[in-house]
């Protein structure tokens, strides 16, 4: 039983004084990150209402309910302004389930264990690079702010590590929609994303550095099998560790048979036709720590968001099914929960002086600092794009895909929508594409396959 | 037929209150649909619907750019390569981004990332922006800038006048988002804060000029003002009591009510470029009301009561009243024969208000007369002592003019008006269709907008394009079509062949053109790989090459968002007629070349400013005289019946067409060709020109009646009395487009003004000269009838007080 004091009001008075007083650490009850260290779950830090959709609502909306125009009212504080619009206007719906409290559900295990096990050994050197603070040398694993007090903390945490994982391969499908041409689905690709850290590593070996490339920060590239038109054409981006440096970007055409380099310093212009998808855009950190700044944590608060029971079981490639539009195609059938707190950061695009956006809103669950969503905004303060997806672990009941000793734990599918145009870009994670290419983690042969030159031309070739 | 006019007449006025209430209770349910009223230009709506190049613009409706504004800095004292003219476009293009409904993906100047020179190097390809992160600042870094423009062809072609002295700012807007007037108007208030002493900065574009239209047609509501105003004062100063300036007024108004709330339960939008017709329909019913109220006064003078006179004065005018409306409303309704969306709205909007002006010109109009108090002042209202000496200075000039149109100069006038109608047939055969300007025809020549696309066409492309598209015909290909080997070869030969055609464009464009500079980098830089290879395989790869970190919509001018269709641009230096007829008929004869219907897509010609212009005139050319044609039959039949004689029709038309005639040849004499507001005016001339031989006709009858068969004496006696009220009817008809005329900033709604203006005074010219001349000569045998349904007399003598 918990003290009837703990309402919906005093949560909110709290997240309020604390912004007013400049206080930062997460929890309404006690320090969030001290309840998960003493025993892997957040939830003594907060109130029941902050707990369950039906104690925030009063009942009024329960696990398993949608979410609708008829009622999300109700739930406007817990949505940015584009879900909700989207969901008032274009017949999006959201499926409610309960809130995970078990903070191991939440992203991949070892990435976890590694967050606590090296909880306070990260700072910025005089460069801003995070490091271990003990040599001075790239960050060890997981996690460096579990704690953060500032948004470039936060920011920082995101831009070492992605995915989460050292290695991770996507098998992914892409469907461009326009809501204003009735939701039609005109662009239509299939690929696979890589993405490899050689720093920082807590499954594969050599950890926490890989050798000879401990001068970077990140191996990733996205190629290309359907349409025809873009088959076997690929992106090569090399993160170096320095966090103000541009990644180099290399194509590949395979009908030119030539990798070529490109300037990285354009990130607001989609890779392909008809995505709405930007490089800047990645996992809500597309670019290096220092490109944007200003960064500033503008609040704190519940919100709603994909965290379980996204992984598609049902389907053999785990592909999910849609809603909306004229074919029933313009938004996931997706799940949300209610997380007890998020933290809120705003970042200015600084070192883009032609970016049409003016600031980036991201939402962070400030139980895991995992990335829940993002608006960006023009240069008047107008909504413009927005990113909201889904993690998930892949467990459901007695069906499990595994990675290493636990259960996989990724993201499932991601919305990006430009609320301004229109346009509706949906992707998902499946299982494998054309037999060959799997979804997964931590594969130390993800490099060879996807992420060098020798292996972009021999994509291209296949 | 009279006595049951008359009984209507006694109905009404025996059942006042219950008339009365009919009338406020229509009222208040059309005034509830006032709020739904819309005015508003659907551009798109002024194109006939059935032209081939409108279908193919409606299909694709981004080819041309409508939703693009395009801006041009120009410096004066120099050329643009200095930091000052640099800083300013850097400062122009990013503050264009703040535009409310811009797409920020599509904003293109010479500052932005997607300006670009490319080089291959030996670690690859490098492709950057011409201008860094910031304005060049120093004459070294202009320097640079100047020679990677150079490396960029395309933005030398489109982006950099020819002598270096001005560029080009473009950004597109989002349909769905975009309120015209308020980007319009952002981006003039931009536009002119960026000139100074050396630079000027020209505004063009599809938002642009339609922000100006909106701009102008805010100004119709005090030049609406301006005209009520006139043409009130115009009835205080002939009438000179209050219930002959209300009567008008209140009947005019309640027309005005019925009519807007009509289209707003219809949900119609009102076009305002053509709200000159409606201002003529009130000046229409203010004149009738005069004479219906004119009419009351003498029969008041006659029978001493109000409620008998009322009655009475509605049974004698209702026929002639709703006659002369009927034709108004075939002269209006008639322009539905050409298929023009805006044209149909505006028929069923000007057409039911002239529907209303019969319930309120004939019935609303005698209860009030038969209720608000009469002027103590009627047997000098309708005295000898009213008639003033302008009045006898009239009335002895068309007396002259009875004696050329009647007795023993006939034959001479009859030998003029012969002639010079020859003449006038033969110079009107020889107009043009088409009123061709440099920009558009909405607006004056001078107006800052022409005056944009004059300064633009002569430094750049410009915005004179035709638009050959090649439609996919399977629009969902996976393989899209628009990046087919077919497609791309397809397009290269349509521009071969139309540059080296007869009538060469200026410039063309294509998406090949973006896919040939594609090849040459990606193959290592050489322009030995330029030209590219007729394979699926190739041309795909090249394509994929040149969308590599580019949205689509960054080719939306070539290839649709969906990527399956596409168009080859011909841009060409003005688009006077003969450079339209030659671009045609050279597009038509590359097009058969090419061939038309290909294994993936079709070749459609064309849209674009050329082709659209040449639909509009196509539309005039087929309908000009189906119009007339019809609306002629109609008022034929109309006449026809209501005299009960074929010949009354002939008789009156007569006039009415000569009229037109002498429109369309002084219009011809002043260089001026057809256009959509002639085919109106045409129209609307004869509908409401007709309206004036049937006055003197009717008037022509009684009086040949009255007098025992003497034409001439009819004649002059009809032209004494009934030609003086034609000569008032037009005048306040002119007066109350004047304003419109004097005070729009819209050329289009000038232009119908003063055509408007024209044809009235025309045709009153000829019901006053060629028709009585018509009556002296044919003489016709049903002037001599007593029962025609026009006829205004009655013997008042029967009710009569004294």
């Amino acid at each position: 039983m918990r003290l009837l004091r703990y309402d919906r009001g005093f949560s909110r008075r709290k997240f309020m004084a604390d912004a007013a007083k400049g206080i930062f650490g997460a929890g309404v009850l006690m320090p969030t990150w001290e309840a998960i260290a003493a025993d892997g779950d957040a939830s003594k830090a907060y109130p029941d209402e902050l707990l369950s959709i039906e104690g925030y609502t009063k009942g009024r909306i329960k696990t398993g309910d949608y979410i609708t125009a008829a009622n999300v009212e109700l739930v406007k504080d817990l949505l940015e302004p584009v879900r909700y619009e989207q969901i008032l206007k274009m017949g999006r719906r959201l499926k409610v389930v309960k809130t995970t409290k078990d903070i191991m559900r939440l992203s991949p295990w070892e990435y976890l264990e590694a967050t606590l096990k090296n909880a306070g050994k990260a700072g910025f050197d005089a460069k801003g690079n995070v490091v271990n603070k003990a040599d001075g040398k790239p960050w060890i694993g997981g996690n460096p702010f579990p704690n953060p007090k500032t948004g470039v903390e936060l920011f920082a945490a995101q831009t070492l590590s992605w995915g989460r994982h050292d290695a991770s391969f996507y098998a992914m499908k892409m469907y461009s929609s326009d809501v204003n041409g009735g939701g039609t689905v005109k662009f239509n690709y299939s690929g696979g994303w890589a993405e490899l850290a050689p720093v920082a590593r807590v499954s594969m070996n050599p950890k926490p550095y890989w050798p000879g490339h401990d001068d970077k920060l990140r191996y990733q590239s996205v190629f290309f099998l359907k349409p025809q038109n873009f088959r076997g054409t690929s992106f090569l981006n090399i993160w170096d560790y320095d966090h103000s440096t541009f990644p180099t970007l290399y194509g590949y055409v395979p009908e030119f048979r030539r990798i070529r380099q490109f300037p990285t310093d354009q990130r607001f212009e989609p890779l392909v036709p008809g995505l709405s998808l930007f490089l800047s855009d990645a996992w809500a950190a597309g670019d290096p720590l220092y490109t944007w700044g200003n960064y500033k944590i503008v609040g704190r608060g519940p919100f709603l968001a994909g965290l379980s029971e996204s992984w598609n079981s049902g389907h053999e490639n785990w592909e999910h099914t849609t809603h909306g539009g004229a074919q029933g195609k313009l938004f996931w059938d997706a799940t949300v929960e209610l997380v007890p707190e998020a933290i809120i950061v705003e970042a200015e695009p600084v070192k883009f002086p032609r970016a049409p956006v003016s600031k980036k809103r991201v939402w962070f669950d400030a139980r895991t600092q995992a990335v829940i969503g993002m608006v960006t905004f023009d240069r008047r303060g107008a909504p413009y794009r927005s990113f909201d997806g889904a993690y998930t672990l892949y467990e459901n009941g007695s069906k499990k895909v595994m990675d290493g000793k636990h259960p996989y734990w990724s993201w499932a599918h991601v919305t990006s929508s430009d609320i301004q145009t229109g346009s509706v870009t949906r992707l998902e994670q499946v299982r494998v594409l054309e037999g060959k290419h799997f979804s997964g983690a931590n594969d130390p042969s993800i490099y060879d396959k996807y992420l060098t030159h020798v292996a972009l031309m021999s994509l291209g070739a296949a | 037929m009279y006595s049951l006019r008359l009984r209507l007449a006694q109905w009404v006025l025996a059942h006042r209150g219950f008339s009365f209430a009919f009338f406020i209770v229509v009222t208040a349910f059309f005034a509830a649909g006032l709020h739904k009223v819309e005015l508003r230009t659907i551009f798109s709506d002024l194109l006939p619907t059935d032209d081939p190049f409108v279908q193919v613009y409606q299909d694709h409706p981004n080819f041309g750019s409508p939703l693009t504004m395009m801006v041009m800095i120009r410096r004066t004292d120099g050329d643009i390569f200095n930091t000052e003219t640099l800083g300013k476009v850097w400062k122009f293009t990013r503050d264009i981004d703040l535009t409310p409904g811009v797409d920020h993906e599509q904003i293109l100047s010479i500052t932005t990332e997607k300006a670009r020179y490319s080089e291959a190097t030996p670690f690859g390809i490098d492709m950057r922006p011409l201008m860094s992160d910031r304005p060049p600042q120093t004459p070294e870094e202009v320097a640079d800038f100047r020679t990677r423009v150079g490396k960029a062809s395309n933005v030398r072609t489109f982006l950099i006048s020819p002598d270096d002295k001005s560029t080009i700012i473009m950004a597109t807007f989002i349909e769905q988002k975009v309120d015209y007037g308020v980007a319009f108007e952002y981006v003039q208030g931009l536009v002119n804060q960026a000139r100074d002493g050396h630079h000027e900065v020209y505004l063009t574009g599809q938002p642009a000029l339609i922000g100006w239209v909106y701009r102008h047609e805010w100004e119709m509501v005090g030049i609406f003002a301006v005209t009520m105003a006139i043409l009130i004062l115009t009835l205080t100063l002939y009438m000179r009591n209050l219930v002959g300036v209300l009567t008008p007024i209140i009947t005019s108004a309640v027309a005005g009510i019925w009519a807007f709330g009509f289209v707003g339960w219809l949900n119609i939008s009102i076009e305002p470029l053509l709200m000159v017709v409606p201002l003529l329909l009130t000046a229409r019913s203010f004149s009738h009301s005069v004479q219906f109220t004119e009419r009351f006064y003498e029969v008041y003078a006659q029978v001493g009561d109000r409620r008998k006179a009322a009655e009475i004065t509605m049974s004698v005018m209702m026929a002639p009243s709703v006659l002369g409306i009927l034709t108004d409303i075939l002269g209006i309704i008639v322009v539905v024969a050409a298929p023009i969306p805006a044209m149909v709205r505006h028929a069923v909007f000007c057409g039911m208000w002239a529907v209303w002006l019969i319930p309120t010109g004939v019935v609303l109009i005698s209860l009030l007369l038969a209720t608000l108090p009469a002027p103590k002042n009627i047997h000098q209202l309708v005295g000898e002592g009213r008639e003033n000496g302008v009045h006898r200075k009239f009335q002895a000039m068309l007396e002259k003019l009875a004696s050329l149109s009647s007795g023993p100069k006939a034959r001479w006038t009859t030998i003029v008006v012969v002639v010079l109608s020859a003449l006038t047939i033969y110079t009107s055969s020889q107009i043009k269709i088409g009123n061709p300007v440099e920009g558009t025809n909405l607006l004056w020549y001078d107006s800052e907008f022409n005056t944009a696309v004059r300064k633009i066409n002569a430094n750049f492309p410009g915005v004179n394009t035709l638009e050959i598209v090649l439609e996919a015909k399977n629009q969902d290909s996976e393989d899209w079509v628009s990046q087919r080997a077919d497609t791309v070869m397809t397009e290269l030969k349509l521009q071969r062949l139309m540059e080296a055609g007869t009538a060469p464009p200026r410039a063309t464009l294509s998406f090949a053109d973006y896919l040939s500079e594609a090849n040459r980098l990606f193959s290592g830089g050489d322009p030995r790989w330029s030209p590219l290879d007729p394979r699926d395989r190739a041309i795909s790869a090249a394509a994929v090459g040149a969308m590599m970190g580019s949205s689509t919509k960054n080719f939306g001018h070539v290839v649709d968002g969906g990527l399956q269709n596409s168009t080859v641009s011909l841009w060409y230096a003005d688009n006077k007629q003969e450079t339209v007829d030659a671009a045609l008929e050279a597009a038509r004869k590359a097009v058969e070349q090419v061939g038309v219907d290909h294994k993936e897509f079709i070749v459609r010609l064309g849209t674009g400013t050329i082709a659209l212009q040449e639909a509009v005139n196509r539309v005039i050319k087929r309908y000009q005289w189906v119009v007339i044609v019809a609306v002629d039959l109609l008022v034929f039949i109309l006449c026809s019946l209501a005299y009960r004689s074929f010949v009354a029709g002939i008789l009156l038309l007569i006039p009415v067409n000569l009229a037109n005639e002498a429109l369309i040849a002084a219009m011809h004499l002043l260089g001026v060709g057809l256009d959509v507001n002639s085919m109106i005016v045409a129209a609307i001339g004869v509908g409401v020109g007709i309206d004036y031989g049937i006055y003197l006709l009717s008037r022509i009858c009684e009086e040949l009646q009255g007098n025992g068969g003497d034409w001439q004496a009819a004649i002059t006696a009809s032209l004494r009395t009934t030609g003086k009220a034609i000569m008032f009817t037009a005048a306040i008809m002119t007066l109350g487009i004047v304003p419109w005329y004097a005070m729009s900033g819209l050329k289009f709604v000038a232009d119908m003004g003063l055509l408007l203006m024209a044809i009235m005074a025309i045709n009153m010219t000829l019901s006053l000269v060629v028709l009585p001349l018509l009556v002296w000569w044919v003489k016709p045998s049903f002037a001599l009838r007593h029962n025609r349904w026009v006829g205004e007399s009655v013997d008042l003598t029967k009710f009569s007080a004294h």
